[in-house]
């Protein structure tokens, strides 16, 4: 059977394995779906084709555009979200050449729709790379972390950049940092979400990178119900933690790492607690962090 | 000597407790130049959705409600030629940038702001005006009003 050839990309349904795309005059031959794995479950995004050029064989991922939106709530307070493809195209096109960052080029389609040809990324999320050490907290803080927190102060410098250029990652999440395989940079994929900020427009992204620094101090996150249901890893912390200790967005998810593992030490605690429903100051800009941070491993290691 | 105060305001409840604050306030009201300020906020994607109608009519809007807070100072004793109204419409990335770029042009001595009472997750996901003024505002006095 020959395979369909798609230049209008608006039915990204339609747009199945052994089609062909059509943009920037190049031709790219559908081999499948990208999926997201999350919480055990593998979801299928339609809008997100693996493919390969058909000119070089190369392997590459085609974004299409898909305008999703919908109500997130956190903390109890409501964030309109939404699908912006254009917001990722401009993005690609200022970071080309930048090595923290996923690369590729946006294009319109003969219909106007904006088409993302990308590299992939090759390597394992951070997300699954924090579950990834066998030795115990103690160790892993001594001798792991220190080059973890180097790595994420240049990871997060990246997104201070988006930010200097009035662009915002949109959906900062462990498993949309990638680790790559050839030259252990943390890369940032996946930035067509946004939201809506207000007065304070980068602050989810600010949250998501407090959330990434929680995940890499705590080798892991600790909630509630982990705590309260295994006392024979948590011991008796249940018992000594107040609301104060978990996260302003997200109230059981524990962020006073310190009352876990006494021997981190404040300077870098406090920088979790400014992410805490007891801090009263909370971070509006990424170089408050990375400020704190550089302060941390200059004094601790 | 008169004093010089800015005075930024919306349409909403906090802003109305604020200038009900003001005109009740044991002062020589004949002695104080007050500027009624309202800054625009770059439409965010959510204002969008809510038509261009909606959009178009901000204007309008704001300076009805501009013009009934300079009203009820006059009716409180304010002196009428010392209360300007001003409405910027060109829009800044947020309504804090505005108000301090308004405040830095106008050689103000004080600024008075309205604040509702918001939830910590909401201060943190939504920002605060009130705590950047204060934040960033050097060599002056801000006043907030916060709503009951």
């Amino acid at each position: 059977m020959r395979s369909r050839r798609f230049s209008d990309t608006s039915n990204f349904l339609d747009i199945d394995r052994g089609d062909e795309i059509i943009v920037d005059g190049k031709t790219y031959r559908v081999t499948g779906h990208e999926r997201e794995g999350r919480f055990g479950m593998e979801e299928p995004k339609f809008w997100v084709k693996r493919v390969l050029d058909v000119e070089t064989g190369e392997k590459k991922i085609i974004k299409l555009a898909f305008f999703e939106t919908f109500e997130l709530t956190l903390g109890g307070v409501k964030i309109k979200c939404f699908r912006d493809p254009d917001k990722e195209g401009r993005i690609l096109d200022l970071v080309k050449e930048h090595p923290h960052f996923m690369h590729g080029k946006s294009s319109l389609d003969e219909k106007g729709n904006n088409v993302r040809v990308l590299d992939i990324v090759k390597g394992g999320d951070f997300y699954r790379f924090m579950q990834s050490f066998d030795m115990d907290h103690e160790e892993y803080f001594r001798d792991v972390l220190p080059e973890v927190l180097k790595k994420l102060v240049r990871l997060f410098d990246a997104i201070r950049f988006l930010h200097a250029h009035s662009l915002r990652h949109g959906d900062i999440r462990n498993d949309h940092v990638i680790i790559e395989k050839e030259t252990g940079n943390y890369v940032w994929i996946d930035f067509d979400y946004d939201f809506d900020g207000k007065e304070s427009p980068f602050s989810l992204d600010i949250f998501g990178l407090g959330n990434l620094l929680l995940n890499a101090v705590g080798k892991g996150f600790h909630d509630m119900h982990m705590i309260s249901g295994s006392p024979e890893v948590y011991g008796d912390l249940a018992s000594r933690l107040k609301p104060g200790d978990f996260s302003i967005l997200n109230k059981w998810r524990l962020m006073n790492i310190q009352k876990l593992y006494p021997y981190v030490p404040r300077m870098l605690n406090d920088i979790l607690m400014h992410f805490s429903q007891s801090s009263e100051i909370y971070y509006e800009s990424v170089s408050e962090v990375t400020e704190d941070l550089n302060r941390c491993l200059w004094n601790i290691w | 000597m008169s004093q010089s105060i800015l005075v930024p305001i919306n349409d909403s409840v906090s802003s109305r407790v604020m200038i009900d604050f003001i005109v009740e306030l044991p002062v020589e009201k004949e002695s104080f130049r007050i500027t009624l300020l309202h800054v625009f906020r770059s439409p965010q994607a959510g204002e969008e959705l809510m038509g261009k109608r909606f959009m178009t009519q901000q204007p309008s809007v704001l300076k009805a409600v501009l013009e009934k807070a300079r009203d009820k100072l006059v009716e409180k004793g304010f002196d009428p030629g010392l209360i300007e109204i001003k409405l910027v419409e060109d829009p800044y990335p947020t309504v804090a940038e505005g108000i301090i770029d308004q405040f830095n042009k106008g050689g103000y001595n004080m600024i008075v702001i309205g604040r509702k009472a918001m939830s910590k997750a909401e201060e943190f996901v939504r920002g605060d005006v009130c705590v950047k003024l204060v934040r960033m505002l050097r060599g002056t006095a801000v006043l907030v009003v916060t709503t009951p």
